[in-house]
C-alpha cells in the first residue's frame, strides 16, 4: 500500500512534467499551426540552463531558476525568428523535418556546451522526505506536482481570463480574421513561442533533480509528451493534463508491476490503441483526422 | 502538381549512363569508401520505397527504419538460428516485412497528417524496445552477430567490393520496378490520392486500398534494404533501426527531391557521404548537418535535383 502511494505520487509528478511539455506542444500547434518536434530539446535546454546557473555559477536556486527561465524566454524568441518565420507556411512534413533538424542542432550544440557527462541538479528540497499516512514521499515530487499545476492554472487563467489570451485564441481560430480585427498576429506568435519556452523550461528545471540532466534527455521526454497529448486529445488543455498523468502513472506502475523493460512499450501501445479507437483522445477535437 | 511521366530520352540516357558508370566505381574507390558507398545504395533502396508512401501517396511515415529493421532481423534470425541459406532468407524477409506492414497499415492508415506521423513513430519506437528486450530471439542490445555473407557457387561475396555489385544490381532492379510502378495505374492512383483524396475516392478509386499498397510497397523495399544490410554488416543491433534513422530516410528523400526516384538515390548518396566529407568538424558535425538540412528545406523545397532539372530544361524531369 505504501509502495503504491509512493508510485502514484512519483507517477503524477513525472506525468505533470509530461503535461507541461504537452501543453507547450499544443500551444504552439494550436496558435501557429507548427508541429514542433524540437519540443524535447527545448526541455533539455531549460534543464541545462538551470544546471549552469545553479551548479556552474553557484547561484541560490531561486534566482538560478528565474535566470534560466529568462534564458528560455530569449530562446523562445530566437526559435520564433530562426525556425518559425522561415517554415511558417510550409507543408506539415517540411515543418516536421525542419523542427527535427533544429532539434538535432540544439542537442549537439548542448553536447558541445555541456559535455556528455550527465549532471545531477539539486532540488530545493534536497533529498527530504515527507511522511504522509506512513508513506515516505519525496518532497521534490510533491513540489513538482504543486508547481506544475500552479503553472497550468496560471496558463489557463491567462488564455481564458485575460484580453491578451482572448487575442491569442482569436489568432488560433482564424489568423486572417484576427488580423482584420486589428490583432497583432505576429506579436501573438512571439508570445506563443515565449510561453512554449517557459513551459518547457519549467519542465526541464523540475525534471532535472528527478532524473539526471543528460543532453539526450529531450527525445524520451518529448515522445512521452506526444503519447500524453494523443491520449488526452490533441488540442485540449485538460486533455494534456489527464494524458500526462496517465502516461506518468502507466510508466511508474507498469515498471513496478508489469515489466520495467517494457514500460515505454506499454505507453506507446496505449497511444496507438487510442489513435485507432479514439483518435480524438479523451477530451479532444472531434476531427480526429485533421491534417 | 505532379508532371506527366514523359520519359524524355535525355533523362533516360542520363540515368542509364550514371548507372553504368557506377559499375566502374569499385575500381577507383578504396576499402572504406566502398563500404560507405554500399551503405548509400542500400539506403537508396529504402528511400525509393519511402518515396511510394511519402512522395507519391503523401503518407507521412516515420516507420521506415522500423521496417528496415524487420527485414534485417528476419533474415538474421533465419540465417543464423534456423540455418537457412541467405538466398532463401532474404526473400522471406522481404515478404515478411510486407506482411507486417499490412498488419500495421490496415488499422493506422485511417489516420492523416501528424496523427499518422505519430502512430508510425510509435511503431518505430516500439520496434526498438522489443528488439532491445526480447533477448532470446532478437539478441537484446548485443544484437545478432555472425550473420553469414552471401555466396555464389565458387565466388563468395565476402568483401565489400564484391558486395557492391550485389547492391548495385538490387538498386538497379528496384529502381526499374519503381519506375514501372510509377507509370502504371497504381502509380497514378497513388499520386491522385495525394493530390486530392476526396476527388479520387469520388472517381471510385479505392483510396484505402491504394494507401495500403503504397505503404506495403515502401515496407517491402525497406525489408530488402534491411536484409541486404544484415548480410553486408554480418551483424544487426537495435541502434541501426532507431527512430532517428527513419528521420534520416525522410531527410534523404526531401533533400534529393520527393516524388522522384533519381532524387531518392541522389539524396541517399549525399546524406550518407556527408559525415565523411565533414569528418574534420568532429562533434560539431551534426550541428552543421542539421543546419544544412534546414537551409535546403527552406531554400530548395523541391530538393537538390530541382537544380539539375532546371539545367536540363523544364521538360527534362526524371520524375
Amino acid at each position: 500500500m505504501q509502495q503504491l502511494v509512493q508510485l502514484i505520487v512519483s507517477g503524477v509528478a513525472v506525468g505533470a512534467v509530461y503535461a507541461l511539455v504537452g501543453l507547450a506542444f499544443i500551444m504552439v500547434n494550436e496558435a501557429t499551426g507548427v508541429v514542433n518536434f524540437a519540443t524535447g530539446q527545448m526541455v533539455a535546454i531549460g534543464c541545462f540552463l538551470a544546471v549552469s546557473t545553479s551548479l556552474q555559477l553557484g547561484l541560490p536556486l531561486g534566482p538560478a531558476y528565474l535566470l534560466a527561465l529568462a534564458g528560455m524566454v530569449f530562446f523562445g524568441v530566437a526559435f520564433y525568428a530562426v525556425v518559425f518565420r522561415p517554415l511558417q507556411d510550409r507543408p506539415v512534413v517540411t515543418v516536421i523535418i525542419g523542427t527535427v533538424m533544429i532539434g538535432i542542432v540544439i542537442q549537439n550544440a548542448a553536447l558541445l556546451t555541456w559535455g556528455s557527462v550527465p549532471f545531477r541538479p539539486r532540488s530545493p528540497f534536497g533529498r527530504q522526505v515527507v511522511d504522509v499516512f506512513g508513506a515516505a514521499l519525496s518532497a521534490h515530487a510533491l513540489f513538482v506536482i504543486v508547481v506544475a499545476f500552479l503553472m497550468i492554472a496560471l496558463l489557463y487563467f491567462f488564455i481564458y481570463g485575460t484580453a491578451i489570451g482572448a487575442r491569442m485564441r482569436a489568432v488560433a481560430q482564424d489568423r486572417d480574421a484576427a488580423r482584420l480585427m486589428g490583432i497583432g498576429v505576429d506579436r501573438m506568435f512571439v508570445l506563443t513561442w515565449i510561453i512554449a519556452g517557459l513551459l518547457t523550461g519549467a519542465a526541464g528545471i523540475l525534471v532535472g533533480p528527478m532524473w539526471f540532466a543528460d543532453v539526450n534527455m529531450g527525445d524520451p521526454i518529448a515522445l512521452k509528451a506526444f503519447a500524453a497529448i494523443i491520449i488526452g486529445g490533441f488540442s485540449s488543455v485538460p486533455g494534456a493534463i489527464v494524458g500526462g498523468v496517465l502516461v506518468g502513472l502507466a510508466e511508474m506502475l507498469g515498471a513496478a508491476y508489469i515489466s520495467s523493460a517494457y514500460k515505454d512499450g506499454l505507453v506507446f501501445l496505449v497511444m496507438i490503441l487510442f489513435l485507432l479507437v479514439r483518435p480524438q483522445g479523451i477530451f479532444g477535437e472531434r476531427i480526429g483526422q485533421r491534417a | 502538381m505532379m508532371r506527366l511521366p514523359v520519359a524524355l530520352p535525355m533523362a533516360v540516357i542520363a540515368s542509364c549512363a550514371v548507372f553504368a558508370l557506377a559499375l566502374l566505381l569499385p575500381a577507383v574507390v578504396s576499402g572504406y569508401g566502398i563500404r560507405i558507398l554500399n551503405l548509400a545504395l542500400i539506403s537508396a533502396i529504402a528511400v525509393i520505397g519511402l518515396n511510394f508512401a511519402f512522395g507519391y501517396a503523401g503518407l507521412i511515415t516515420l516507420a521506415q527504419a522500423g521496417f528496415v529493421g524487420c527485414g534485417a532481423y528476419i533474415t538474421a534470425i533465419l540465417s543464423t538460428m534456423v540455418g537457412l541459406s541467405p538466398w532463401l532468407s532474404i526473400p522471406i524477409a522481404v515478404v515478411g516485412t510486407g506482411v507486417i506492414s499490412l498488419a500495421i497499415g490496415l488499422p493506422i492508415l485511417r489516420l492523416k497528417g501528424h496523427y499518422l506521423a505519430l502512430a508510425t513513430l510509435g511503431f518505430n519506437v516500439s520496434f526498438v524496445i522489443v528488439a532491445t528486450n526480447w533477448k532470446s530471439v532478437m539478441g537484446g542490445t548485443d544484437g545478432i552477430s555472425s550473420i553469414p555473407p552471401l555466396a555464389l557457387p565458387g565466388w563468395p561475396i565476402a568483401n565489400d567490393h564484391r558486395y557492391y555489385y550485389v547492391v548495385w544490381f538490387a538498386l538497379a532492379l528496384t529502381s526499374w520496378c519503381a519506375w514501372r510502378i510509377r507509370v502504371s495505374h497504381l502509380g497514378l492512383a497513388m499520386i491522385a490520392v495525394r493530390d486530392d483524396e476526396i476527388a479520387t475516392g469520388a472517381a471510385s478509386v479505392g483510396v484505402t486500398r491504394i494507401k495500403l499498397q503504397a505503404f506495403a510497397l515502401s515496407a517491402i523495399y525497406a525489408g530488402l534494404a534491411g536484409a541486404l544490410f544484415a548480410h553486408m554488416a554480418n551483424f544487426v543491433a537495435p541502434d541501426d533501426f532507431a527512430l532517428s534513422h527513419s528521420i534520416v530516410y525522410l531527410a534523404m528523400l526531401i533533400i534529393g527531391g520527393e516524388g522522384s526516384i533519381a532524387g531518392s538515390i541522389t539524396g541517399s548518396v549525399i546524406v550518407t557521404f556527408m559525415p565523411e566529407l565533414m569528418r574534420d568538424l568532429g562533434t560539431a558535425y551534426l550541428i552543421v548537418f542539421g543546419g544544412l538540412m534546414l537551409v535546403i528545406l527552406i531554400f530548395l523545397p523541391k530538393g537538390l535535383l530541382s537544380l539539375v532539372n532546371l539545367r536540363l530544361g523544364r521538360a527534362g524531369t526524371l520524375r
